[in-house]
């Protein structure tokens, strides 16, 4: 102990002299930092009601409420924040799918009654709503998922440009189960399937590698899911909440796995359909295309005696005579049919409604009828020339092809049309060139410009990349013909197709002119609908809509009672909408059938 | 390490071992044979520091998991010694003759997972919780949300939609 | 009763208490000979919530016992039932004055766990956090230890900077207590425009408190006299009743997991942490004293060597269904007060199976503060008490 032991703490006596380091003023505004934890904010139009960050909170602060009418999409549901349990994590804001959700940078709320702090951001309106400061995501790689899809491998356009071979070859376990951890489980989805199946659900199934369950969800909602795996037209892709920021969920390509992994003869074990009751009524189905099979398949399920009637001499539609084999191999289609039909589902091949039997002679033998025909009469452009008979329609092509019919193939061709269709009978013929001249000369073209083309993209960059060519934007005029075999085709410029009232009304540039040559030229601009076999009389009964579509009610019931329609014929036109129609009309059938108190009985 | 590993396998039968870091590993024993090996790991290996003692509720098997994790202050490595004990009458040899801290742990381990530890000083005096009248809250079965639902009063005019369902309720309701 | 008795004084406390026959003292409260009285949980001389239960013979202290529970949260418990993601903002809450290690050991135990090496920029910004939040607690513990011998001066002086500190972790993290800044995979942010700079500001005010504070509580004859020989921990006990950090350091063991068990980057920045053999109570507070200073410095380290830009967090699960396989790991790293480690166990589900914290204090407050106040004089508690850097919340979690 010294003496400076009893000087030295005085030293501190020097502070007196100092500044006061406390703030005095305590009514200026002392604003939060650039990233301030503060109060939240949402850009509600942004926002689309996932529910993420309602999942993510683990303080259970967030509800989701209703805003507006949900839309495909949209659930038109808004989180509401409860600060009553909030910490100010922001583990909601990173979590967002659509980075609409943030913090702002206040601190300072002050009022009387507790209930005012909770709040729906964005609805109502708060000082900080325009505050630009606060918590954002973290900007750069900083995810709480994985915004890149797992890649899918396609066959190199050299290995497939000439077989029929299937083009996609479908994950492997590794690589689904890092597709299927990228899903939120919001469920967005489901809504904007037309059969809702439940996407989230079997994504799930995949996570946990239970396939079994992932099958038993697939095929509550839809008994073709190695068909669908394949070449659906995926709506719930479009909106998946996922997308938002990067890419949406392969969600075609996991369905297609879960089917993939179960063998054939495991079905009825797993789907427990081994032992159906059968009651006494029958029903007949009219078309084995994806909406009659589905029908098929669920009244079969509800123990009803089921007999499909199918014109040609395999089952499927246009799923089998359409859809070339590159995408969806024989042996897919046939994996899926074969097991609706072991379920006892009967099939009459080669029998065709209205010519071998009447419409109502099966209304006498059945107790109900489903009509889900399709859409097979091929549509021509009647332009001059098109009489020609090396003018042909896709569809026709198409179904000779799969029943294995010599068809022409010239040395080239030329398209008309921009849909998928016109993709797929491109992209056979293509391959058929491949085979027979070993090199590819076809041109198609469409109406629509490049971004609006109906065909989906990757369509249109494989078919160039097997050495087709594609030409959007153009009208065809006439198609000239030299010695009985065309030449060519004539097109002028097309720059729009539809007139402000949204009415189909193109708007060509007469003088800017170009020519297609081609020895043969094929129209697929749409297909139209066959309803010969609904007898004159029997139209009577019917409604019918403004566009000459039978206008049948939701549960696909037509005017007549027991006379149910679905598919092509009235909604669509895709697999997936058939399927869903099937599925629905199977219900109607079932309540008619049942119910003496069915709306329409 | 796998030196003592392998030396410690030559006395005592390891039924289990995992190999965490070069500096951590678990090793599991019988319960009869645990504290010998703790004191043996205490004695002649070195291990003299106890970072902790505490339990694991593997309920699914009708298990404790009992960790006694020493470290050795001059190798710097640390040796999880690991023993499954009988969730029924969970009881296990008290150890407060190897550390002045671990009956700390023993009273939270009765308290909170209800395993004794006979002759442990103040084993039976409240720790933590004081006239707790249910199951020991740190066992699987105790549900935690459950007991707060029960316990306290939820904040009324909470009601939430999930958005599928509520997109299925207004968009397809019949579907 | 005889009232002579009552006010004789006898100075020879030896004989209190008697050793019974079980080799325990005999307290007979009833012997008028002992009072008993409670230090706490509500009391100016406690940290945090917490009780001393004290069998006093005059002033003198012949029996302790430390009662907890007076903020048990059940965050271990809470944990089990939150998706991996979720226990980021629960177990920063487990210490309120020192966050950041918490928010540290969850983030390793999942990304040990699951196999994740977080970058390089992120380990850097880790480090630099951790020792912004040791800095922030030694602002004010250094100076606290002079509080509880009634000088609170320089405990005012460290509040003002510390406070400056929270303005650097409110524009780094987004928060001024809880950062939740440190999450699995990485950290949520690089360093803002001119941070360093500002950071730089504050540490020249730290170097100067550093200075100031010497003055106040090293050259001081009170502080000296209340503070030298008292709660001595011999060597023996640091194993036995399990003593870290700076307490260890302050009786001739190294102990400072910064240095024994390198973690982030850690071996890469030159330190040595300060060791003295008093092991009393003015030892400890020297120790820290010294802590203070190489934090100072090791913030400078680190700023001056840390990348600028980089990726801040490796790619992870999705968060909503981050699962674990079948595991368990313990980590630890250097908290303010000495080893803080996790021991976590996973069983291939989303949530964790068992989240364990162990805090020095858990041992400090029990068993070694129990033992350090046998015969300590009542006024002298709470200078033990916050010379062992207790902490309740990490006791009972
Ligand atoms: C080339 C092409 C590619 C396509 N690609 C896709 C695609 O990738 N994804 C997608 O989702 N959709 C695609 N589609 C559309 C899809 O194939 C149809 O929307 C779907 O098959 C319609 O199903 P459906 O049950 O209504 O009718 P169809 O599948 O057309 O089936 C109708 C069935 O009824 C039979 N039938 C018709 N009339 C009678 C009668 N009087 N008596 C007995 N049987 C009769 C037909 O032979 C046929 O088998 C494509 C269509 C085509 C043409
Ligand atoms: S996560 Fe984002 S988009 Fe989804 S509901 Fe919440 S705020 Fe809206
Ligand atoms: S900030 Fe955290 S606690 Fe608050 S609502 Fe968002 S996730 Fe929940």
């Amino acid at each position: 102990m010294s003496i400076k032991d009893i000087l030295t703490p005085f030293t501190a006596w020097k502070r007196v002299a100092k500044e006061p380091v406390t703030v005095r003023d305590p009514f200026n505004d002392r604003p939060g930092a650039d990233r301030y934890r503060g109060f939240h904010k949402n850009d509600v139009d942004k926002c689309i009601g996932c529910g993420t960050c309602e999942a993510i909170c683990e303080n259970e602060a967030i509800d989701l409420v209703p805003f507006k009418d949900p839309v495909s999409g949209d659930s038109g549901l808004r989180p509401r924040v409860d600060y009553g349990r909030c910490c100010w994590c922001a583990l909601c804001v990173d979590v967002c799918t659509t980075n609409s959700l943030s913090l702002s940078n206040e601190y300072k709320w002050i009022a009387t009654d507790p209930e005012e702090f909770r709040f729906t951001p964005g609805i109502e309106e708060k000082a900080w709503d325009k505050n630009e400061k606060g918590w954002k995501k973290p900007e750069g790689n900083y995810e709480f998922y994985n915004l890149e899809r797992v890649s899918m491998e396609h066959l190199h356009p050299e290995e497939r440009n000439d077989s029929f071979i299937e083009m996609v070859k479908g994950f492997s376990k590794e690589q689904a189960i890092l597709e299927a951890d990228r899903c939120v489980e919001c469920g967005i989805c489901t809504a904007t399937c037309p059969a809702h199946m439940g996407i989230p659900e079997y994504i799930k199934a995949i996570r946990n590698d239970d396939m079994e369950e992932g099958m038993r969800i697939l095929y509550e909602t839809n008994p073709l899911p190695e068909i669908c795996g394949r070449i659906c037209t995926h709506k719930c892709e479009t909106v998946c909440s996922i997308g938002h920021k990067g890419d949406p969920l392969s969600i075609r390509w996991l369905k297609r796995y879960i089917a993939d992994q179960i063998p054939e003869d495991k079905y009825k074990e797993i789907l427990n359909t081994n032992n159906l009751e059968v009651n006494d009524k029958k029903v007949a189905i009219i078309g084995a295309g994806p909406s009659g099979l589905s029908a098929a398949h669920y009244l079969r399920l509800m123990g009803y005696q089921v007999t499909i009637f199918e014109q040609y001499e395999k089952a499927g539609g246009m799923m089998r005579y359409g859809i070339p084999e590159y995408r969806l191999p024989y042996d897919q289609i046939d994996k899926d049919i074969n097991y609706i039909l072991s379920l006892g589902v009967e099939i009459k091949y080669n029998t065709r409604i209205g010519k071998d039997i009447t419409l109502d002679q099966l209304g006498k033998d059945f107790d109900a009828v489903f009509a889900g025909t399709g859409l097979h009469l091929g549509r021509g452009t009647g332009i001059e020339g098109s009489d020609n008979q090396h003018v042909y329609y896709s569809t026709d092509m198409l179904r000779k092809i799969t029943s294995g019919e010599e068809i022409e193939v010239a040395d080239s061709i030329v398209v008309i049309g921009g849909g998928n269709v016109a993709m797929d009978i491109t992209r056979s013929l293509a391959r058929l060139q491949m085979q027979k001249f070993d090199k590819v000369n076809i041109i198609t073209t469409s109406l629509e410009t490049e971004e609006n083309m109906p065909a989906d993209r990757e369509e249109v960059v494989e078919s160039r990349e097997e050495g087709a060519t594609v030409y959007p934007g153009w009208a065809p005029q006439s198609i000239e013909i030299k010695d009985g075999i065309p030449q060519g085709l004539h097109v002028v410029k097309c720059n729009s197709l539809f007139d402000e009232t949204g009415r189909f009304n193109p708007q060509c540039e007469m003088d800017v002119k170009n020519y297609y040559p081609g020895h043969m030229i094929v129209q697929s601009i749409g297909q139209g609908i066959d309803i010969s076999y609904i007898s004159e009389e029997f139209k009577e009964n019917i409604k019918f809509g403004p566009r000459g579509r039978v206008e049948t009610d939701e549960y696909f019931q037509t005017g007549v009672k027991w006379f149910f329609m679905g598919g092509d014929i009235i909604q669509g036109p895709d697999v997936i909408h058939g399927i869903a129609n099937g599925h629905k009309a199977a219900v109607g059938i079932d309540r008619y059938l049942r119910e003496s108190d069915f709306p329409n009985n | 390490m796998q030196q003592i590993i392998q030396d410690i396998e030559s006395r005592f039968t390891i039924t289990d071992k995992e190999t965490r870091r070069n500096d951590l590993c678990f090793l599991t024993v019988d319960k009869l044979q645990a504290i010998s090996l703790v004191t043996y790991l205490r004695d002649y290996q070195g291990y003299a520091s106890l970072t902790l003692l505490t339990a694991v509720d593997w309920i699914e098997e009708g298990n404790f998991q009992l960790t006694y994790l020493l470290n050795n202050p001059s190798t710097r490595t640390e040796i999880g010694v690991r023993t499954m004990i009988d969730r029924e009458n969970a009881t296990m040899e008290s150890t407060h003759h190897l550390w002045e801290n671990i009956q700390t742990y023993q009273r939270e381990l009765k308290e909170m997972f209800g395993i004794d530890f006979p002759g442990s000083p103040r084993i039976d005096e409240d720790f933590i919780l004081e006239g707790w009248d249910n199951i020991p809250p740190y066992r699987r079965d105790f549900d935690t949300k459950k007991y707060s639902e029960e316990t306290y009063f939820p904040r009324p005019g909470r009601e939430t939609n999930d958005p599928s369902t509520y997109m299925k309720s207004k968009l397809y309701p019949n579907d | 009763m005889d009232i002579k008795k009552i006010f004789q004084i006898n100075n020879d406390r030896s004989s209190y208490p008697e050793i019974g026959e079980d080799g325990k003292p005999i307290i007979d409260l009833s012997s008028h000979k002992y009072v008993k009285i409670w230090q706490g949980p509500q009391h100016p001389g406690v940290t945090g919530n917490m009780a001393l239960e004290l069998t006093l013979s005059g002033d003198e202290i012949v029996e302790s016992k430390t009662h907890v529970g007076y903020l048990h949260r059940g965050f271990e418990k809470l944990m089990e039932r939150r998706k991996f993601i979720q226990c980021f903002p629960t177990c920063v809450r487990l210490c309120v004055a020192e966050p950041d290690p918490n928010e540290y050991l969850l983030a390793t135990c999942v990304e040990e766990l699951s196999g994740i090496e977080v970058p390089e920029t992120a380990q850097w910004l880790r480090m630099l956090v951790l020792e912004m939040s040791r800095l922030q607690v030694l602002l004010r513990g250094v100076p606290g230890q002079a509080g509880t011998f009634a000088l609170g001066l320089g405990y005012q002086w460290g509040s003002y900077i510390r406070d400056l500190i929270l303005d650097r972790f409110e524009e780094l993290t987004g928060g001024r207590v809880y950062h939740m800044y440190i999450l699995p995979g990485g950290v949520r942010g690089l360093l803002p425009d001119g941070f360093k700079k500002r950071l730089e500001e504050n540490l020249k005010l730290a170097d100067e408190f550093v200075k100031n504070i010497n003055d106040l509580m090293f050259n001081n004859i009170v502080f000296k006299k209340r503070a030298k020989g008292l709660g001595y921990i011999p060597k023996d006990y640091i194993d036995r009743y399990g003593v870290y950090g700076p307490a260890a350091r302050a009786a001739g063991v190294m102990r400072d997991i910064r240095k024994t068990h390198p973690y982030l980057k850690y071996a890469e920045l030159d330190f040595e942490p300060y060791t003295t053999t008093e092991s009393d109570v003015y030892a400890r507070s020297v120790v820290r004293w010294h802590d203070l200073k190489m934090t100072i410095d090791l913030i400078r380290q680190i700023m001056a060597k840390m990348p600028e830009k980089g990726e801040i967090k490796a790619p992870t699960p999705n968060v909503m269904h981050w699962r674990i396989p079948k595991g368990e790991t313990y980590v630890k790293c250097e908290s303010s007060r000495g080893e803080y480690g996790m021991y976590m166990v996973t069983d291939g589900s989303d949530t964790p199976r068992r989240v364990n914290l162990k805090g020095p204090s858990y041992t400090h407050a029990n068993a070694l503060l129990e033992k350090l106040l046998i015969n300590a004089n009542i006024a002298d508690t709470a200078g033990i008490m916050v010379s062992l850097a207790t902490c309740p919340p990490e006791i009972e979690r």
